[in-house]
């Protein structure tokens, strides 16, 4: 059920998604790894959506130099916590939805009991080693994972169904060297964009996702492309699984 | 025969991107992408190692299928075919 604040809030995208698409969005909680440059646009248009329950996790204090992309953390939030900066804008922005935010690190020891029952998870990270964790979490707990990645004008994107679609490890089995790289806040706020669409679209049961297609952007030309990309038998995250009686968990 | 060659993100900065390249016929994947590399040498060395082995991050599809890198060195081009290098971008 809706307040009358919320169909006011909601009201133009309820003419598209109707009473029951916006409480599919409600009742959903999605975990977004990282408070960056993804994980800022993310989490802003997914909590203006209505997503119900938004968990952020960061582990990272706000710097000037993130200020170029890092849209929820402003000038006076220098030194904070990037979650407590996150937290209170997201709040501010939605009081109709639920924020949890976690100032930690993502590791190999705590990330089950951080994603918790989530309906899906955001890759909103910088780094290839925990886009694996969250990739074989994802796989384990047969929770959908919504990549993205960028790098100045560049940017990726697939959505990724354990069991159906190929995982993370399954397209890039071997990470590009670590690297500052350099970024304009504009790329990450598009794929970033393209990450929410698929969110919205996954807990609506609406549309075509990116499943099994890498969206490719290179914003110096222009020119958005998809690359096919298939399962790998031998991958070592999911080609053992068992698949067969898997289905596309939608909450 | 002619191939076309493409690259994506970086490479692309430093290569160009929709390369047709007239090859010989018989000519395999790792070599014809060498070759077209080799007109830049920050472009080349971004693609393969000292050793002129793919570096392990690339990913190559041949029209729309991934190709191993393990398997470049194998797989024969055909006239026609489009050839795709790209590295996965890590930024967040």
């Amino acid at each position: 059920m809706f307040s009358e604040r919320e169909r006011e809030r909601y009201k133009r995208q309820m003419i598209l998604f109707g009473d029951k698409g916006q409480e599919q969005l409600k009742k959903a909680e999605i975990f977004i790894a990282g408070a960056g440059g993804l994980g800022c646009p993310v989490s802003l248009y997914l909590a203006v959506a209505g997503v119900g329950t938004i968990t952020l996790v960061d582990n990272d204090v706000v710097e000037l130099s993130n200020l170029n992309r890092q849209i929820l953390h402003y000038d006076r939030d220098i030194g904070k916590n990037k979650t407590a900066s996150a937290d209170e804008k997201l709040r501010e922005i939605n009081p109709d939805i639920t924020v949890k935010v976690v100032d930690t690190t993502i590791n190999a020891t705590n990330i089950d009991r951080l994603v918790g029952t989530a309906d899906g998870i955001v890759d909103a990270m910088d780094n290839y080693p925990t886009r694996y964790l969250l990739n074989e979490t994802a796989q384990k707990k047969n929770i959908p994972f919504f990549h993205g990645a960028i790098r100045g004008l560049y940017g990726q994107a697939t959505t990724i169904i354990p069991g159906v679609t190929p995982c993370l490890a399954c397209i890039f089995p071997n990470p590009p060297p670590r690297e500052v790289f350099p970024v304009v806040g504009v790329t990450p706020g598009l794929i970033g964009m393209v990450q929410a669409t698929e969110v919205i679209k996954y807990l609506l049961h609406d549309g075509k996702l990116l499943a099994g297609r890498l969206f490719v952007w290179d914003g110096r030309e222009a020119r958005a492309e998809e690359i096919c990309i298939e399962r790998n038998p031998a991958c070592p995250v999911c080609g053992t699984t068992e698949t067969i009686s898997r289905k596309q968990r939608r909450p | 025969m002619t191939v076309k060659v493409r690259f994506f993100a970086r490479f692309r900065e430093l290569l160009g991107t929709d390369i047709i390249v007239d090859a010989p016929n018989g000519s395999v994947f790792s070599e014809l992408v060498k070759n077209v590399a080799r007109r830049n040498r920050e472009g080349y060395a971004a693609i393969f190692d000292e050793n002129g082995e793919f570096r392990e991050f690339v990913i190559l599809m041949r029209n729309g299928k991934r190709v191993e890198l393990a398997d470049a060195a194998k797989v024969i081009v055909a006239d026609g075919d489009e050839l795709a290098v790209f590295p996965p971008v890590a930024g967040g």
